[in-house]
Protein backbone atom coordinates (compact mmCIF):
# COMPACT_ATOMS: atom_id res chain seq x y z
CA UNK A 1 0.00 0.00 0.00
CA UNK A 2 1.28 3.44 -0.89
CA UNK A 3 0.40 6.75 0.76
CA UNK A 4 1.72 10.12 -0.34
CA UNK A 5 2.20 13.55 1.14
CA UNK A 6 2.53 16.75 -0.83
CA UNK A 7 4.64 19.75 0.24
CA UNK A 8 5.82 22.89 -1.51
CA UNK A 9 8.87 25.10 -1.51
CA UNK A 10 10.09 28.04 -3.59
CA UNK A 11 13.68 28.36 -4.67
CA UNK A 12 15.93 29.78 -7.35
CA UNK A 13 18.52 27.97 -9.44
CA UNK A 14 20.86 28.29 -12.38
CA UNK A 15 21.07 25.39 -14.83
CA UNK A 16 24.64 25.67 -16.10
CA UNK A 17 27.57 23.30 -16.02
CA UNK A 18 31.14 24.60 -15.61
CA UNK A 19 32.21 21.79 -17.90
CA UNK A 20 30.17 23.07 -20.85
CA UNK A 21 30.73 26.12 -23.03
CA UNK A 22 28.24 29.03 -23.03
CA UNK A 23 26.81 27.80 -26.33
CA UNK A 24 26.46 24.23 -25.03
CA UNK A 25 24.79 25.44 -21.82
CA UNK A 26 22.31 27.44 -23.90
CA UNK A 27 21.57 24.44 -26.08
CA UNK A 28 21.11 21.99 -23.18
CA UNK A 29 19.23 24.20 -20.70
CA UNK A 30 17.73 26.97 -22.85
CA UNK A 31 16.44 29.94 -20.86
CA UNK A 32 17.19 28.08 -17.61
CA UNK A 33 20.92 28.66 -18.29
CA UNK A 34 20.56 32.38 -17.44
CA UNK A 35 23.61 32.98 -15.17
CA UNK A 36 21.60 35.35 -12.97
CA UNK A 37 19.21 32.55 -12.03
CA UNK A 38 15.44 32.20 -11.94
CA UNK A 39 12.98 30.45 -9.63
CA UNK A 40 10.08 28.05 -9.29
CA UNK A 41 7.36 27.02 -6.88
CA UNK A 42 8.24 23.36 -6.52
CA UNK A 43 5.68 20.76 -5.46
CA UNK A 44 7.09 17.59 -3.91
CA UNK A 45 5.07 14.38 -3.56
CA UNK A 46 6.66 11.88 -1.23
CA UNK A 47 5.15 8.38 -1.38
CA UNK A 48 5.63 5.85 1.42
CA UNK A 49 5.08 2.11 1.02
CA UNK A 50 4.15 -0.37 3.74
CA UNK A 51 1.32 -2.15 5.53
CA UNK A 52 -0.82 -0.29 8.08
CA UNK A 53 -0.06 -0.89 11.75
CA UNK A 54 -2.87 -3.14 13.07
CA UNK A 55 -3.46 -0.88 16.08
CA UNK A 56 -3.17 2.63 14.62
CA UNK A 57 -4.32 1.78 11.09
CA UNK A 58 -1.45 3.90 9.76
CA UNK A 59 1.65 3.01 7.71
CA UNK A 60 3.36 6.05 9.18
CA UNK A 61 2.10 8.97 11.23
CA UNK A 62 1.76 11.61 8.49
CA UNK A 63 2.40 14.33 11.04
CA UNK A 64 5.83 12.77 11.65
CA UNK A 65 6.43 12.59 7.91
CA UNK A 66 5.50 16.27 7.58
CA UNK A 67 7.93 17.18 10.38
CA UNK A 68 10.70 15.14 8.71
CA UNK A 69 10.07 16.87 5.37
CA UNK A 70 10.04 20.28 7.02
CA UNK A 71 13.30 19.65 8.84
CA UNK A 72 15.25 17.80 6.17
CA UNK A 73 13.90 19.31 2.95
CA UNK A 74 11.86 22.49 3.31
CA UNK A 75 14.12 24.18 5.88
CA UNK A 76 17.06 23.44 3.59
CA UNK A 77 15.48 24.27 0.21
CA UNK A 78 12.82 26.92 0.80
CA UNK A 79 13.68 30.44 -0.40
CA UNK A 80 17.26 29.50 -1.23
CA UNK A 81 19.49 29.82 -4.28
CA UNK A 82 20.12 26.10 -4.69
CA UNK A 83 23.48 26.42 -6.49
CA UNK A 84 25.04 28.39 -3.64
CA UNK A 85 23.13 27.42 -0.53
CA UNK A 86 22.17 23.75 -0.83
CA UNK A 87 24.56 20.81 -1.07
CA UNK A 88 25.24 18.97 -3.39
CA UNK A 89 24.37 21.70 -5.89
CA UNK A 90 27.72 23.38 -5.41
CA UNK A 91 29.01 20.35 -7.37
CA UNK A 92 26.12 19.15 -9.56
CA UNK A 93 23.57 21.06 -11.64
CA UNK A 94 20.25 21.57 -9.76
CA UNK A 95 18.05 20.16 -12.51
CA UNK A 96 14.69 18.80 -11.39
CA UNK A 97 16.14 15.30 -11.93
CA UNK A 98 18.95 15.95 -9.44
CA UNK A 99 16.57 17.66 -7.00
CA UNK A 100 14.32 14.55 -6.92
CA UNK A 101 17.35 12.31 -6.27
CA UNK A 102 18.70 14.61 -3.55
CA UNK A 103 15.34 14.72 -1.74
CA UNK A 104 15.20 10.92 -1.89
CA UNK A 105 18.70 10.75 -0.37
CA UNK A 106 17.69 13.08 2.45
CA UNK A 107 14.42 11.30 3.31
CA UNK A 108 15.11 7.58 2.70
CA UNK A 109 17.53 7.05 5.66
CA UNK A 110 14.96 8.50 8.11
CA UNK A 111 12.35 5.87 7.39
CA UNK A 112 12.91 2.85 9.55
CA UNK A 113 10.38 0.26 10.64
CA UNK A 114 7.29 -0.60 8.63
CA UNK A 115 7.41 2.41 6.26
CA UNK A 116 9.70 2.47 3.24
CA UNK A 117 10.22 5.36 0.83
CA UNK A 118 8.53 4.40 -2.45
CA UNK A 119 8.93 7.45 -4.67
CA UNK A 120 9.76 11.15 -4.75
CA UNK A 121 8.02 13.18 -7.43
CA UNK A 122 9.03 16.81 -7.95
CA UNK A 123 6.95 19.18 -10.10
CA UNK A 124 9.07 22.09 -11.29
CA UNK A 125 6.22 23.60 -13.33
CA UNK A 126 2.75 22.31 -14.25
CA UNK A 127 4.36 20.98 -17.45
CA UNK A 128 7.52 19.35 -16.10
CA UNK A 129 7.95 16.80 -13.32
CA UNK A 130 10.37 14.03 -12.36
CA UNK A 131 9.82 10.88 -10.34
CA UNK A 132 12.61 8.89 -8.66
CA UNK A 133 12.12 5.49 -7.01
CA UNK A 134 15.58 4.98 -5.61
CA UNK A 135 17.37 3.18 -8.41
CA UNK B 1 16.78 5.86 -13.37
CA UNK B 2 14.26 8.72 -13.16
CA UNK B 3 10.89 9.29 -14.80
CA UNK B 4 10.56 12.72 -16.44
CA UNK B 5 7.04 13.89 -17.33
CA UNK B 6 6.41 16.71 -19.80
CA UNK B 7 2.94 18.05 -20.59
CA UNK B 8 1.68 19.57 -23.85
CA UNK B 9 -1.63 20.92 -25.07
CA UNK B 10 -3.55 21.04 -28.33
CA UNK B 11 -7.11 21.84 -29.29
CA UNK B 12 -9.10 19.84 -31.82
CA UNK B 13 -12.64 18.89 -32.76
CA UNK B 14 -14.23 15.48 -33.19
CA UNK B 15 -17.47 13.56 -33.39
CA UNK B 16 -17.97 10.17 -31.78
CA UNK B 17 -19.84 8.13 -34.36
CA UNK B 18 -19.34 4.54 -35.50
CA UNK B 19 -20.24 3.52 -39.05
CA UNK B 20 -21.00 0.05 -37.68
CA UNK B 21 -23.85 1.32 -35.49
CA UNK B 22 -27.31 2.67 -36.31
CA UNK B 23 -28.21 6.31 -35.63
CA UNK B 24 -30.07 5.25 -32.49
CA UNK B 25 -27.22 3.02 -31.28
CA UNK B 26 -24.70 5.79 -31.88
CA UNK B 27 -26.75 8.21 -29.83
CA UNK B 28 -27.21 5.63 -27.10
CA UNK B 29 -23.45 4.85 -27.02
CA UNK B 30 -21.94 8.32 -27.31
CA UNK B 31 -24.74 10.64 -26.12
CA UNK B 32 -24.12 14.31 -26.87
CA UNK B 33 -20.64 13.45 -28.22
CA UNK B 34 -22.53 12.04 -31.23
CA UNK B 35 -23.76 15.52 -32.24
CA UNK B 36 -23.46 15.49 -36.09
CA UNK B 37 -21.86 18.94 -36.09
CA UNK B 38 -19.02 17.79 -33.82
CA UNK B 39 -17.49 19.56 -30.84
CA UNK B 40 -14.00 20.20 -29.48
CA UNK B 41 -11.66 19.88 -26.53
CA UNK B 42 -8.46 21.36 -25.16
CA UNK B 43 -6.51 18.13 -25.01
CA UNK B 44 -3.53 17.74 -22.72
CA UNK B 45 -0.87 15.12 -23.38
CA UNK B 46 1.76 14.05 -20.86
CA UNK B 47 4.78 12.03 -21.96
CA UNK B 48 6.73 10.12 -19.32
CA UNK B 49 10.29 9.21 -20.23
CA UNK B 50 12.48 6.78 -18.28
CA UNK B 51 16.25 7.03 -18.28
CA UNK B 52 19.40 7.56 -16.23
CA UNK B 53 20.51 11.08 -15.26
CA UNK B 54 23.54 12.25 -17.26
CA UNK B 55 26.25 13.01 -14.70
CA UNK B 56 27.50 16.05 -16.63
CA UNK B 57 24.23 17.83 -17.48
CA UNK B 58 22.01 16.52 -14.68
CA UNK B 59 19.33 15.79 -17.30
CA UNK B 60 17.68 12.48 -18.16
CA UNK B 61 16.15 13.72 -21.42
CA UNK B 62 17.06 16.53 -23.83
CA UNK B 63 13.94 18.70 -23.42
CA UNK B 64 14.68 20.70 -26.57
CA UNK B 65 14.72 17.48 -28.61
CA UNK B 66 11.60 16.21 -26.81
CA UNK B 67 9.71 19.45 -27.55
CA UNK B 68 10.72 19.24 -31.24
CA UNK B 69 9.64 15.61 -31.43
CA UNK B 70 6.26 16.36 -29.81
CA UNK B 71 5.67 19.31 -32.13
CA UNK B 72 6.63 17.33 -35.23
CA UNK B 73 4.89 14.04 -34.39
CA UNK B 74 1.64 15.10 -32.71
CA UNK B 75 1.08 18.78 -31.86
CA UNK B 76 1.61 20.19 -35.37
CA UNK B 77 -0.51 17.55 -37.12
CA UNK B 78 -3.37 17.62 -34.53
CA UNK B 79 -3.61 21.30 -33.51
CA UNK B 80 -6.88 22.96 -34.61
CA UNK B 81 -7.86 19.94 -36.71
CA UNK B 82 -11.09 18.09 -37.18
CA UNK B 83 -9.89 14.65 -36.12
CA UNK B 84 -12.55 12.69 -38.05
CA UNK B 85 -11.88 14.43 -41.35
CA UNK B 86 -8.23 15.41 -41.19
CA UNK B 87 -6.44 12.54 -39.44
CA UNK B 88 -6.39 9.41 -41.63
CA UNK B 89 -6.51 7.00 -38.65
CA UNK B 90 -9.99 8.32 -37.79
CA UNK B 91 -11.60 7.81 -41.19
CA UNK B 92 -12.69 4.46 -39.82
CA UNK B 93 -11.74 4.35 -36.14
CA UNK B 94 -13.82 6.49 -33.74
CA UNK B 95 -11.71 9.33 -32.22
CA UNK B 96 -12.46 8.43 -28.60
CA UNK B 97 -9.85 9.35 -25.97
CA UNK B 98 -8.69 5.70 -26.09
CA UNK B 99 -8.18 5.65 -29.87
CA UNK B 100 -6.67 9.13 -29.85
CA UNK B 101 -4.21 8.04 -27.13
CA UNK B 102 -3.23 4.98 -29.17
CA UNK B 103 -2.73 7.07 -32.31
CA UNK B 104 -0.59 9.64 -30.46
CA UNK B 105 1.42 6.77 -28.96
CA UNK B 106 1.95 5.20 -32.41
CA UNK B 107 3.15 8.50 -33.90
CA UNK B 108 5.47 9.25 -30.98
CA UNK B 109 7.04 5.80 -31.12
CA UNK B 110 7.51 6.01 -34.90
CA UNK B 111 9.35 9.34 -34.54
CA UNK B 112 11.29 8.35 -31.38
CA UNK B 113 14.40 6.62 -32.86
CA UNK B 114 15.22 9.62 -35.09
CA UNK B 115 15.28 11.97 -32.07
CA UNK B 116 16.58 9.56 -29.40
CA UNK B 117 18.56 6.79 -31.14
CA UNK B 118 20.38 5.85 -27.91
CA UNK B 119 17.54 6.40 -25.42
CA UNK B 120 15.93 7.37 -23.14
CA UNK B 121 12.72 5.37 -23.46
CA UNK B 122 9.13 6.54 -23.80
CA UNK B 123 7.42 4.86 -20.86
CA UNK B 124 3.92 6.29 -20.78
CA UNK B 125 1.50 8.54 -22.69
CA UNK B 126 -1.42 10.11 -20.84
CA UNK B 127 -4.13 12.11 -22.53
CA UNK B 128 -6.73 14.34 -20.87
CA UNK B 129 -9.83 15.00 -22.97
CA UNK B 130 -11.28 16.96 -20.07
CA UNK B 131 -10.13 17.23 -16.47
CA UNK B 132 -12.25 14.19 -15.63
CA UNK B 133 -11.64 12.00 -18.66
CA UNK B 134 -8.10 10.61 -18.88
CA UNK B 135 -6.57 7.73 -20.82
CA UNK B 136 -3.13 6.23 -20.16
CA UNK B 137 -0.97 4.01 -22.39
CA UNK B 138 1.86 2.32 -20.51
CA UNK B 139 4.75 0.38 -22.00
CA UNK B 140 6.42 -1.86 -19.49
CA UNK B 141 8.37 -4.31 -21.68
CA UNK B 142 11.77 -3.70 -23.33
CA UNK B 143 11.85 -1.52 -26.45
Amino acid sequence: MVISKKVEFSASHICRSDQLSDAENERVYGAAANPLGHGHNYIVEVAIEGEPDPITGMILDLKRLKEMLEEKVLNVYDHRLLNREVEPFDRIVPTVENIAIDIWNRVAPLLTGRARLYSVKVHETSELSVEYRGQ
Amino acid sequence: MVYVSRKYQFSASHRLHSHALSEAENYETYGKCNNPHGHGHNYEVELTIAGPVDSLTGRAVDLTALDSLAERAILGPFRYRNLNHEIPAFRNAVPTTENLGLELDRRLRAAWPAFFPHGPKLEKVRIWETERNICEIVHTGPE
